[in-house]
C-alpha cells in the first residue's frame, strides 16, 4: 500500500492554506491528522494532486480554552490524545472525554484530529476497500462509478458517517467555526451535516473547521457517549449514542440524544425529546425516548452488524445510557 | 537438572522486541528489484488473451511474466499438487496470480500491472459448498471425483454405529455451520529470491516449511534441489498460514531468473486475506449416543468442507475433520463421511489445530447436551468416558499417556466449578470442553526414508557448541528449544549454543514447523545428537581421570564420576582432551517415523501419531441477553503436553491458542 503521488503543502496559518486552496482550482484535500484520509488515499479513494497540511498552523491545535462570556472551544487540530489528556475537558467536559477516548486507538489518537473525526469521510463495505477488490465488484457512485451498491439507485449514496465525537458535541449544543475566503461562520453542529454519502456537510470546499464551540451548560450537564462495536479495542462505531442530560431536581430542565453510524449523517432527535421537557425523569420515560429514536432510524446494509440489530441497539443503548447520566436503576 | 523445564526467555525474544531482529522484508540486496503479482478481478474465468507489451515498455521494468513461464505443478501434498506459479488457463477465484512484474521500484511495479491487459471470459462459479457436489460441465480442477468439484471424499466405518444409537438411551444431533477464519499473524507473506549468474537459486522466505518450499521451487524451476538455496529469516507468526509452498516463492524465483537480479515481494494485507490458507469453512452434522448412565455408545459425522480453489492440505484436511475428533474419549463405533469440495474462492489449507477443531466443537457441544439428558454433570460425564491411558481407540490410534483425568480434576478445582455449574445468576455460565491433538505426524508427507528430523552438532577449541538443524523458529521458541535439548545432556547452560536453523545449504532437513510436531521430532533428534557428543566427552574423563566411562555423568559444566562426584573435570578440560589429535567434535541425530503402529483399512495414517497431547478447558462467561456480547471472564486451561521443557513458552503457546479461540468462537468471520 503505497500513497498515490500528490503535491504536499504546509502553510503556517489559516489564510495561507486558504490562498494555496484557491490556487489548486478544487484539486486538493486538507490534512489533518491523516489517520482518515491517507488510508482512502492508499485505496486510491478520491485523491487529489494537491494535499494541504494543516499541522503546522499553530493556533488550530489549542486542547481547550475557555471562551470570555463562558463556554469552552477545542481546537480542530488538536489531536484526540491532548483532548483526553487535558485537565480543563476532564473536569468540564467528561462526555466528550467519554467519546474521545473510544475512537480508534491510543496509537491513532496521537495523531488523529478532533477536526478530522468531525469531518471524517462517510463509510461503506464497498467503499472503503482497495482498488482491485473495487475494481473486481464493480464501483459505486462515491468512487469512481455512478450507482450507490448498497442501495441500488443513482440518486444518493448511503455510505453512513461514522464520526464517534460528533453525536455528543450536538446534543451538547456545539457550533462548528468555518473559515473560508468570506471571513469566518458559526453553524450549529446540529445543522451541519448532510444526509448523503457524498456532499456529507454544509462545508464548502475551501473552508477550513477551525475550533469547535461548547456552551457553558454543557459543564452542568450528564453528558456521555455508548459505542457499538465488535471489537472494543480498534473499530468503528457500527452504532453510537451521545446524550446529555441536565435536571432540575428530578426534572428534565435539558435532554438531547443523538445517534451515528446509523445513517449518512449523526442524527439529533429533538422531536423526540423536547416533548419531555419539564417531566420528571423515570424508567418509563427512558424508555419512550428510546424507542420513539429507534422507531427514525433506518440503518441500511453497509457495515458488519446487520441493520436490523443496529436498529434493536439504538433502543438499547440509548436507554442505558439515559439510566446511566440520570442515575435511574 | 540443568535447563529442561525452567523457565527459559526465549532466546530471540530481545532481537525482536527492540526491532533488530531481521525478517525478510528487512533483507535488502544490491540492485533489489520489487515483483508485484496481478490478480484475477473474477473468481472463475477463462484467460482468453494475454497482452504485456505495454508494461514491458515501461521504464524501469525489468521483466513481465505469466502462466506460461512455468506450467510445472506444485502443491504441498504429492498427492494433490494443483497449482502453478501463476494461473494457466484459468482463474479460478479472485486474487489468483494471473501475471508478474519485476521493476525497479513499487510505484513503477504498479504502474505496469495496471498496463497488463488481460481478457476472460467468465465462467458460472462455485460460490456455495453444496454446488461443488454436482457433475459439472467445467470442474474447477482436472482431477476430481466424478465429475464434480468434489477434491477428496473420505469414508469410514468402524463398528455398527445404528445398532449403537438403537440401543442407547438417548442419541443427540445437531447441524453446525463453521465460518472461514485466518490466522491473521503480523507479519504478512514475503519473499526475495535471487537467481544469480552461476545458476544457483537463494530465497529468503517467509515460511513455516523451508524444505517443502525447497521442493516445489525444484518442480518449478526444473532444476536441481543442490542448485537451490532456501533461507528462513525470522518469521513474524505463521499458525498454518505459512505452511504451503507459495505461488509468491515461485514468482520472485522466476522473476529473478529472468532479470538475475535480486527480486522481492512483499504482501500488503489484503494480498494475505486474499492468499488465505485459513481454517475451512465447514458444514457439520453430527450424531452421538450414550447410555442412560452415561456411556458414550457411538458417533456418527459428516464434513462438507470448503476447499477454496486449491488443495494445499486439503485431503489431510478431509480426514483430520473425521479421525480428531473422537479425541480423548472411548467411543465403541464411529462412522465418517467427509467431503472437501473445490470452490472459487481463496484456498483453505491448514490453521492452528488442522482439521480437527470445528469437529472438536461440535462434539464437545453434543456432548454437554448428553450429559444434560443422562442428568450428569458434564465434568463427571466426560471423566466417565475418558480412554484410559496405553490403549487404543476404535481407528486404531495408539494411545500411550492420556491426562486428561488430571486436566479436568484441576480445572474443576481451579474453577470452583462445583460451586457454580448451574448455579450461577442468570446471565453467567461456566463451562467445559476436553482437546486432543496429534505430536506430529507419524507419517511423512513424502514417502521417502528419511528421517523426519535431523540435528548436527559441532564443538570446537572455543567451547560453544553449533547445533545445525533446519526446523523453523516461527515464533513458538523452536531455536531455545533446540538449545535447551542440547545443553542439558552435555550439562551445560544455553550460553555456549548457537542454534543455526534457517538456511538448507548448511542445516539438515526438518520438515517444518507444521502439526505440533517439531519439539517432539526435532528436540529428539537434537538431544540424540548431544548424547554421542557427551559419550565423547566422557571418554575423555574418563582417560583424564583414569575412571572407567559407565560412571560419568555431565552436569553444572562438569563431566563427574556419579560414584565420587569429585572425581572430574571441568566441560572444557574433557573438551579439550576429546578434540586432541582429531579436531572438531561431529555429531548426528536423528528422528525418524515410528514402525507403522496403526490399522491397516484406507486412510489409517491419518491422525497417526507417536504421541498425543490433551487438553480440558473450563470457562466462565457473562452473556449480555439484550445485545447478545459474550464476555469471557475467565479460563483455566489444563495440558497434558507431556513434560513442559519449558514452563514459558507453554505457558506462551496456551495463552495464544486461547486468544485465538476466542476470536474464531465470538469473532471472526473472514468475508468471502
Amino acid at each position: 500500500m503505497i500513497l498515490p503521488p500528490f503535491q504536499l503543502h504546509r502553510p503556517r496559518s489559516v489564510e495561507e492554506a486558504l490562498m494555496i486552496a484557491g490556487d489548486c482550482a478544487g484539486d486538493f484535500d486538507f490534512l489533518g491528522g491523516g489517520t482518515d484520509l491517507l488510508p482512502n488515499y492508499k485505496n486510491r479513494l478520491n485523491a487529489r494532486g494537491h494535499v494541504i497540511s494543516l499541522s503546522r498552523v499553530a493556533d488550530l491545535s489549542t486542547p481547550f480554552r475557555r471562551l470570555p462570556g463562558g463556554g469552552f472551544a477545542l481546537g480542530a487540530m488538536a489531536r484526540l490524545r491532548d483532548i483526553e489528556a487535558d485537565e480543563g475537558v476532564r473536569r468540564n467536559l467528561p462526555g466528550i472525554l467519554e467519546a474521545i477516548s473510544q475512537i480508534a486507538t491510543p496509537l491513532v489518537r496521537q495523531s488523529a484530529t478532533l477536526g478530522g473525526n468531525l469531518l471524517l469521510e462517510t463509510r461503506c463495505y464497498y467503499f472503503n476497500q482497495g482498488y482491485d477488490w473495487r475494481a473486481s465488484k464493480g464501483f459505486c457512485m462515491k468512487a469512481e462509478g455512478d450507482v450507490c451498491l448498497v442501495v441500488p439507485q443513482k440518486e444518493i449514496c448511503y455510505a453512513i458517517y461514522a464520526g464517534d465525537a460528533a453525536p455528543l458535541l450536538m446534543a451538547l449544543g456545539a457550533t462548528y467555526t468555518l473559515v473560508g475566503f468570506d471571513g469566518p461562520r458559526e453553524m450549529a453542529a446540529a445543522d451541519f451535516y448532510h444526509p448523503d454519502g457524498i456532499r456529507k456537510s454544509d462545508l464548502r470546499k475551501g473552508e477550513i473547521l477551525t475550533e469547535v464551540k461548547i456552551p457553558a451548560e454543557a459543564a452542568v450537564s450528564a453528558s456521555g457517549y455508548a459505542k457499538l462495536r465488535l471489537r472494543d479495542s480498534f473499530d468503528f462505531p457500527d452504532m453510537g449514542v451521545g446524550a446529555s442530560l441536565r435536571l432540575e431536581g428530578a426534572r428534565i430542565e435539558d435532554l438531547r440524544v443523538a445517534v451515528t453510524a446509523v445513517s449518512m449523517t449523526p442524527l439529533l432527535f429533538p422531536e423526540v425529546t423536547e416533548p419531555f421537557r419539564g417531566l420528571a425523569l423515570t424508567g418509563e420515560l427512558i424508555e419512550a425516548v428510546a424507542d420513539g429514536i429507534q422507531k427514525r432510524c433506518q440503518p441500511v446494509r453497509n457495515v458488519m452488524f446487520p441493520p436490523q440489530y443496529r436498529k434493536s441497539m439504538v433502543g438499547v443503548y440509548t436507554r442505558r445510557l439515559l439510566r446511566r447520566l440520570g442515575g435511574v436503576e | 537438572m540443568g535447563v529442561i523445564g525452567k523457565r527459559t526467555p526465549l532466546v530471540d525474544a530481545v532481537k525482536k522486541v527492540t526491532g533488530v531482529g531481521v525478517y525478510t522484508d528487512d533483507i535488502k540486496l544490491p540492485a533489489m528489484l520489487t515483483g508485484k503479482i496481478l490478480r484475477s478481478p473474477l473468481p472463475y474465468a477463462r484467460i482468453a488473451a494475454i497482452d504485456t507489451r505495454r508494461a514491458e515498455s515501461l521504464p524501469g521494468v525489468h521483466a513481465v511474466i505469466h502462466g506460461l513461464e512455468s506450467t510445472s505443478r506444485f502443491g504441498v501434498l504429492p498427492v494433490s499438487k494443483d497449482e502453478t506459479a501463476m494461473a494457466v488457463g484459468k482463474v479460478r477465484y479472485v486474487g489468483d496470480a494471473v501475471a508478474a512484474v519485476a521493476a525497479e521500484d513499487e510505484e513503477t511495479a504498479l504502474e505496469a500491472m495496471r498496463l497488463i491487459e488481460v481478457r476472460y471470459e467468465p465462467f458460472e462459479p462455485i460460490l456455495n459448498l453444496e454446488d461443488g457436489l454436482a457433475v459439472t460441465a467445467e470442474p474447477i480442477h482436472d482431477k476430481t471425483v466424478g465429475g464434480t468439484n468434489v477434491h477428496k471424499a473420505v469414508e469410514q466405518n468402524f463398528g455398527d454405529v445404528d445398532a449403537a444409537f438403537a440401543g442407547s438411551a438417548h442419541v443427540v444431533s445437531h447441524a453446525f455451520k463453521f465460518a472461514p477464519v485466518t490466522h491473521a499473524f503480523t507479519e504478512p507473506h514475503c519473499v526475495v529470491a535471487h537467481y544469480d549468474h552461476d545458476g544457483r537459486l537463494t530465497i529468503w522466505s517467509a515460511t513455516q516449511v523451508p524444505h517443502y518450499v525447497h521442493r516445489a521451487l525444484a518442480e518449478v524451476l526444473e532444476i536441481d534441489m543442490h542448485c537451490i538455496r532456501v533461507i528462513r529469516p525470522m518469521v513474524g507468526g505463521a499458525f498454518g498460514g505459512k505452511s504451503d509452498p507459495f505461488p509468491h516463492e515461485m514468482i520472485a524465483a522466476l522473476l529473478s531468473r529472468r532479470t538475475k537480479r535480486p527480486v522481492k515481494i512483499l504482501f500488503d494485507r489484503e494480498e494475505v486475506f486474499l492468499t488465505n490458507h485459513g481454517r475451512h469453512p465447514t458444514k457439520t452434522s453430527m450424531t452421538i449416543g450414550a447410555t442412560a448412565d452415561g456411556m458414550l455408545t457411538g458417533l456418527d459425522l459428516k464434513a462438507l468442507i470448503d476447499g477454496g480453489a486449491w488443495g494445499s492440505f486439503g485431503v489431510v484436511t478431509t480426514y483430520y475433520n473425521g479421525v480428531l475428533c473422537m479425541g480423548p474419549y472411548r467411543i465403541p463405533s464411529f462412522r465418517y463421511s467427509g467431503k472437501r469440495v473445490y470452490t472459487n474462492k481463496p484456498p483453505s489449507g491448514a490453521m492452528r489445530g488442522h482439521g480437527a477443531v470445528n469437529s472438536r466443537f461440535a462434539m464437545e457441544v453434543i456432548v454437554d447436551e448428553l450429559a444434560e439428558k443422562a442428568g450428569i454433570d458434564a465434568i463427571d460425564f466426560r471423566l466417565r468416558n475418558l480412554l484410559p491411558p496405553n490403549t487404543t481407540t476404535v481407528n486404531e490410534f495408539r494411545i500411550t499417556s492420556n491426562g486428561t483425568r488430571e486436566g479436568l480434576l484441576k480445572v474443576r478445582e481451579a474453577s470452583r466449578w462445583d460451586e457454580k455449574f448451574r448455579k450461577l445468576p442468570p446471565g453467567r455460565g461456566i463451562g467445559v470442553a476436553c482437546g486432543f491433538y496429534i505430536s506430529g505426524s507419524a507419517l511423512p508427507i513424502h514417502f521417502t526414508k528419511l528421517p523426519q528430523s535431523t540435528a548436527h552438532l559441532k564443538l570446537d577449541m572455543d567451547g560453544g557448541v553449533t547445533v545445525h538443524c533446519m526446523a523453523a523458529e516461527i515464533g513458538q521458541g523452536s531455536d531455545t528449544m533446540l538449545a535447551q535439548c542440547v545443553a542439558e545432556p552435555l550439562g551445560i547452560g544455553l550460553e555456549r549454543i548457537r542454534v543455526f536453523s534457517s538456511d538448507s545449504d548448511t542445516d539438515p532437513i526438518d520438515l517444518g514447523s507444521y502439526s505440533s510436531r517439531v519439539t517432539f521430532m526435532a528436540g529428539n533428534a537434537a538431544r540424540r545428537a548431544a548424547e554421542e557428543i557427551r559419550a565423547q566427552l566422557i571418554a575423555a574423563a574418563a582417560r583424564l581421570t583414569g575412571h572407567p566411562a559407565e560412571g560419568f555423568v555431565a552436569r553444572d559444566g562438569r563431566i563427574e564420576y556419579a560414584p565420587n562426584p569429585a572425581v572430574g573435570v571441568t566441560f572444557m578440560e574433557a573438551l579439550t582432551e576429546a578434540l586432541a589429535g582429531k579436531g572438531a567434535l561431529i555429531a548426528r541425530g536423528a528422528y525418524a517415523a515410528a514402525p507403522p503402529i496403526g490399522g491397516k483399512f484406507k486412510g489409517a495414517a491419518a491422525g497417526l501419531s507417536p504421541t498425543y497431547s490433551f487438553q480440558a478447558y473450563v470457562a466462565e462467561v457473562e452473556v449480555d441477553p439484550e445485545t447478545g456480547f459474550v464476555r469471557v471472564d475467565h479460563i483455566w486451561a489444563a495440558h497434558d503436553c507431556g513434560r513442559a521443557l519449558n514452563p514459558t513458552a507453554v505457558e506462551g503457546q496456551v495463552i495464544g491458542s486461547i486468544h485465538m479461540g476466542l476470536g474464531q468462537a465470538l469473532r471472526a468471520r473472514s468475508s468471502r
